[in-house]
């Protein structure tokens, strides 16, 4: 196989799982409206541009499938077969196969594969014994030799030119870039930035008004290129909820419920690492909504609900964070039960008092699976666990609402990249450091609070009715400071699992950074989650406040005076 | 071949060779913000073209006393999936050697640089250490800096 021949076939590829992907949709839609006669031409467009495209780059198998695949959905629309849910469940299954087809061939362009059992499927369907023969007496099905007769007289010629405008038209607006690239572009166009800020002084120093103005304009221009850059990372979130039809509709009749899936805020954008990583958390919260979470048709009518489930999936922005939430309208959470299971499972200890919250958290404990009955579908008793883990990797967090009787929803708050966050840099000492801002609860002058000083619990600030640990930020690593508390400032952290307060000299500025990874040789340091290049050019350490306290304190206050000391103690 | 060329360098009175092609570049003494609690080897992070970089000075890891000079040097080195600085007194050439110009290091005594000399050479009438840019540095180490960090 030559390059060329190789490059067909792996761009054939790509563009196949795009179009299956869609076709998924499009079955899955033909279920719940039937009569769609639109959506049915759509699903024969794609599977025919499949067949043709990959005979002509060479992938015979995929073609002879594909063909008996579209003869298949050739009869739908022809109304010689009724879209039935076996049917449906047929198409998906030859969609299901063509999907894996292209991924083992992906993996090895010589693939061979075996499909005879579901191509007799695909030409002689399982009826569900309806008007079918009546039909078909009327209008006999078509040979072989009529379906490309009828495709070229009937649909090809309008079809493929709406095709061929439509492909322009995509092939204009999107453009395949590797995210390594934007990477580069990021750093590049963040160190322009900083070059930008050193011009603009000496510009101020040479005093010409030409020159300056120009440098104006310039940081205008690469403000815009450096907002547009950072905006490439971003995708809709759409392929990982459409993806949710799937599971909902599989996990549903597994297990005999009947639920709906409603989709809101599809266009909702976020960074493309994070919708990656975002999926599986998803998948599984998804599937525990339809599992777990709503009830079986005939308890759902027995306490008169309807008998069709709902479950809503909808992603929103709010304050500068992409929110997800998962929700049903089943049973609920009944947080005594939780209690109950944790204690047996050795989770909790006995007469613990547990707030609803408290209780609901539970299931996100290693080890617990409240189902008595472990399905095919989830109650495995891992993965709970696992949900948590990744959304909090992502710097995310998650949160339980439920309503016995009622239902649940999981709320997913999520930062919109990890490429960029709205951080504050400090000074300790002649140390620069960045805080992520959504950890920053509140900053305060200290001097306007009483700090008390106990030999046992090292400092504690009064903050209004609350008593918050209070630590020097260089106590956590290892600096000395001449400063004084009272000249110093409090940021108030709220995102560990107890509330404390560290002290810095200062506040420099408050804005955007770009987060760069930490090279492996520093990987791992304690309360620092990454670094990132200041507007002077210099990095500097992003700090990850809530483990901050995970680190051992070390008393550097050196007072200048020590008749100072204390005053504020009293 | 380029992967028979190395470059020559000075940590003190003694010279190091390294292979050329686990070089990317190499720049004058950067600015570099020091890691707060970390190893005295490790001097810190910098700013390589909007890239952070962790930069160590060679001479500190090996033990020999460091003094910074006029000629002292940062070499980007690429060890694959990141870069890393490291700091030596003086950079000096490139050479083209033969296998049969290699040849074993004289016994010594452990040390720490000894476990990272794979080999010498002769340029005139000097000896050249072959330095193994792994062993000496980062690669093996990135746990124990772990846990010193960690510790401190």
């Amino acid at each position: 196989m030559d390059d060329f021949e190789k490059e067909l076939k792996i761009g054939f590829l790509d563009e196949a799982s795009q179009a299956i992907s869609e076709t998924e949709q499009c079955f899955l839609s033909l279920e719940s409206n039937q009569n769609q006669v639109e959506n049915i031409n759509k699903i024969f467009r794609l599977a025919h541009n499949l067949k043709g495209s990959s005979k002509a780059v060479g992938f015979t198998q995929f073609g002879e499938f594909t063909h008996e695949f579209e003869s298949l959905i050739l009869k739908i629309k022809n109304n010689q077969l009724p879209v039935t849910p076996t049917i449906v469940s047929l198409l998906l299954e030859g969609n299901d196969f063509l999907m894996q087809m292209v991924s083992e061939l992906k993996e090895n362009l010589e693939t061979q594969f075996q499909f005879s059992e579901l191509l007799e499927k695909f030409k002689n369907p399982p009826s569900e014994q309806t008007q079918v023969p009546e039909v078909n007496n009327s209008e006999p099905i078509l040979s072989q030799g009529e379906v490309e007769k009828v495709e070229d007289e009937k649909f090809q010629i309008p079809i493929s030119e709406k095709t061929v405008k439509k492909a322009t038209i995509s092939a204009e607006e999107n453009i395949r870039v590797s995210v390594l690239k934007l990477e580069k572009l990021v750093n590049f166009v963040g160190e322009m930035v900083i070059l930008h800020s050193v011009i603009k002084e000496k510009a101020a120093e040479s005093r010409s008004v030409a020159l300056i103005k120009t440098i104006h304009e310039l940081e205008k221009v690469g403000k815009e290129i450096q907002e547009i850059s950072m905006g490439l990372r971003l995708v809709p979130i759409k392929p990982v909820f459409q993806k949710m039809n799937r599971i909902v509709r599989d996990t549903a009749s597994a297990l005999g419920k009947n639920v709906d899936l409603i989709l809101q805020g599809e266009e909702t954008e976020l960074d493309k690492t994070i919708l990656d990583k975002i999926s599986d958390p998803l998948t599984h919260l998804v599937r525990n909504a339809v599992d777990h979470g709503v009830e079986s048709p005939e308890k759902r009518i027995q306490v008169g609900k309807t008998e069709k489930a709902n479950v809503y999936l909808r992603a929103f922005n709010r304050s500068g964070r992409l929110m997800i939430e998962v929700q049903d309208d089943g049973g609920g959470l009944n947080a005594d039960f939780l209690v109950k299971k944790a204690v047996q499972k050795g989770i909790l200890k006995e007469n613990a008092q547990l707030s609803d919250k408290e209780a609901f958290n539970l299931i996100f404990a290693p080890g617990f699976s409240t189902k008595e009955v472990v399905t095919d579908v989830s109650g495995r008793g891992v993965g709970m666990d696992v949900v948590k883990t990744n959304i909090l990797d992502l710097g995310g967090e998650v949160n339980i609402t439920s309503n016995l009787g009622k239902g649940t929803m999981f709320q997913i708050s999520l930062p919109l990249t990890l490429a960029i966050m709205d951080a504050m840099t400090v000074t300790y000492s002649n140390h620069k450091f960045v805080i992520p801002l959504s950890h920053v609860h509140e900053t305060v002058p200290t001097k306007d609070y009483v700090i008390q000083k106990s030999q046992l619990m090292g400092d504690v600030l009064l903050l209004r009715g609350e008593n918050i640990k209070l630590v020097r930020l260089g106590d956590l690593f290892g600096i000395k400071s001449t400063h004084h508390t009272d000249q110093m400032i409090t940021m108030v952290i709220r995102t560990g699992p107890v509330p404390f307060a560290i002290l810095v000299d200062d506040i420099l500025s408050q804005g955007q950074v770009v987060v760069k990874a930490m090279s492996p040789d520093l990987m791992g340091i304690i309360g620092v989650s990454g670094s990132t290049i200041l507007g002077d050019g210099k990095p500097a350490l992003i700090l990850e406040p809530a483990d901050l306290l995970k680190r051992k304190v070390q008393n550097l206050y050196i007072p200048q005076n020590l008749t100072s000391e204390g005053t504020k103690a009293a | 071949m380029s992967s028979n060329r190395f470059l020559c360098f000075n940590l003190e009175k003694e010279e190091f060779a390294i292979p050329l092609i686990s070089v990317r570049e190499v720049i004058g003494v950067p600015e570099v913000t020091p890691i707060p609690q970390s190893p005295s080897y490790l001097l810190g992070i910098m700013n390589l073209r909007g890239q952070v970089l962790t930069v160590m000075d060679l001479r500190l890891k090996l033990g020999i006393k460091n003094a910074r000079t006029e000629e002292t040097a940062v070499i980007i080195l690429d060890l694959g999936d990141y870069h890393l600085g490291v700091m030596v007194d003086q950079v000096n050439s490139v050479v083209e050697l033969n296998d049969s110009d290699v040849s074993e290091k004289p016994p010594v005594d452990s040390s720490k640089i000894a476990e990272a000399i794979t080999g010498v050479f002769r340029k005139q009438d000097k000896l050249i250490l072959m330095l193994d840019v792994y062993k000496s540095l980062s690669i093996e180490d990135r746990k124990s800096i772990k846990n010193e960090i960690k510790v401190a």
